[in-house]
């Protein structure tokens, strides 16, 4: 019987997939996670749930949407335009900096 | 805390809802805030006729996002009002729909065609962002947390303000002198934006007093002026002769001749008594009756009375 695990790395962050493990019984899967994907990244909860247990819809069946391009929200995509004023720049940067962290989020 | 050590501590965020400040402070910060917030809604209601008139889809979804987030703004503002404690928010919406609430002079006149949006888009909101910066830096802290998201969002509002305009003055000869001649039309408007001269300003000193504004009406027209001035000339707009704008070698910056504005139709606005005054403030509230029924559902969702016949929105 296959096992999925998520791995929480600190307290309030989300649990994450890390991978699976194979065991008879919810017991056996537990210690089986916390050894194979607890030990070598620190790790601050698991959670183990049957696989079969996992709902799956995928792009096949349905559209999903939340695809919409909207880089026409963003200073930085008008790259032709070159700020106009000292606060537009200031504007643009604080843009780009948080452009930066949902890349190095993704 | 009285009014003079209210004058002495005045600097960047020096004031929140904590403190206990005297009634003209809460009073003066209301009065400005809530014009601000005002303004936000009005504007917004301005340029969303253009999220159905944009020429291109890109147009139409940046313009749709930044009328938006004007919305957005106002809510905000509103919030910041708020916490001074003189009026609810419910009570300053209702005074912006009763046609008492004040708000910026360039959005009591129509704006009827796409050659006009960056009037608005480009001009006006420099102009306000320009403020809006020395803003960052007001007195009472939750106007200049505002503040931040507002600038935050306003270099997309500008930029893509003055890619319409640079596409507009790229485009034919005769869109190029529609240009200009909407140019013409705002620009006096535009300059008014900044509000009269310090000496007959009626606000402006008690405002600087405790810190709620950084900057004069004239400091801050100034400084528009020198970057906006040359900008204007780079599409090839041409700066109408009227009001005469002087460039001072000395002191390297632009100054408008006062005198060639029309203060009466400026104070007219001021008072909500101009004829685009009513129109603005009718075609929101129509607007708003249009909508009335989203308002109802949400509240029937929420447990009151049902929904009326659904209009259309505009």
């Amino acid at each position: 019987m296959i096992w999925e695990v998520f791995r929480q790395d600190k307290p309030g962050a989300y649990h994450k997939h890390c991978g699976n493990v194979h065991a008879p019984d919810r017991e056996l899967a537990l210690q089986f996670a916390a050894v194979q994907h607890g030990r070598r990244m620190k790790t601050h909860s698991l959670w183990v749930v049957p696989h079969d247990e996992i709902g799956e819809i995928d792009a096949d069946e349905t559209s999903f949407g939340g695809t919409t391009d909207k880089t026409y929200r963003w200073a930085t995509s008008y790259t032709d335009i070159e700020p106009a004023a000292p606060e537009v720049a200031e504007s643009e940067a604080e843009q780009a900096d948080v452009e930066k962290s949902l890349e190095a989020d993704s | 805390m009285d009014l003079e050590t209210v004058k002495e501590r005045a600097g960047p965020r020096q004031f929140a809802p904590k403190d206990d400040m005297p009634e003209e402070y809460r009073k003066a910060a209301t009065r400005m805030i809530q014009f601000h917030a005002n303004s936000e809604v009005m504007g917004g209601y301005l340029e969303k006729p253009f999220i159905r008139q944009a020429p291109s889809i890109d147009r139409k979804l940046a313009f749709s996002a930044k009328v938006q987030d004007e919305i957005g703004h106002a809510q905000l503002l509103y919030r910041a009002a708020e916490s001074l404690g003189v009026k609810t928010r419910d009570e300053m919406l209702d005074e912006l729909a009763r046609g008492e609430g004040k708000f910026l002079n360039c959005f009591h006149y129509p704006m009827e065609s796409w050659h006009e949006v960056p009037m608005i888009a480009f001009f006006v909101d420099g102009a306000a962002m320009h403020r809006q910066a020395t803003l960052k830096n007001t007195s009472w802290t939750p106007y200049a947390h505002a503040m931040d998201k507002v600038c935050f969002e306003e270099g997309f509002h500008v930029k893509h303000g003055e890619s319409i305009l640079s596409e507009l003055m790229n485009g034919s000869k005769a869109t190029q002198e529609k240009t200009q001649a909407a140019f013409e039309t705002w620009w006096p408007r535009i300059i008014q934006f900044f509000g009269p001269t310090n000496d007959k300003s009626v606000h402006n000193d008690f405002a600087q007093e405790v810190g709620l504004k950084t900057k004069s009406n004239d400091e801050l027209r100034d400084t528009f002026l020198d970057t906006y001035v040359p900008k204007a000339e780079k599409y090839g707009l041409v700066v109408p002769e009227y009001p005469r704008i002087e460039y001072d070698e000395e002191l390297d910056t632009y100054h408008v001749n006062e005198d060639d504005l029309n203060w009466d139709e400026f104070w007219t606005i001021a008072k909500n008594a101009s004829e685009g005054s009513h129109e603005q403030i009718n075609s929101r509230s129509q607007a708003q009756a249009a909508v009335e029924w989203v308002r109802e559902s949400m509240h029937s969702w929420e447990g009151a009375s049902g929904a009326g016949t659904p209009q259309a929105a505009d």
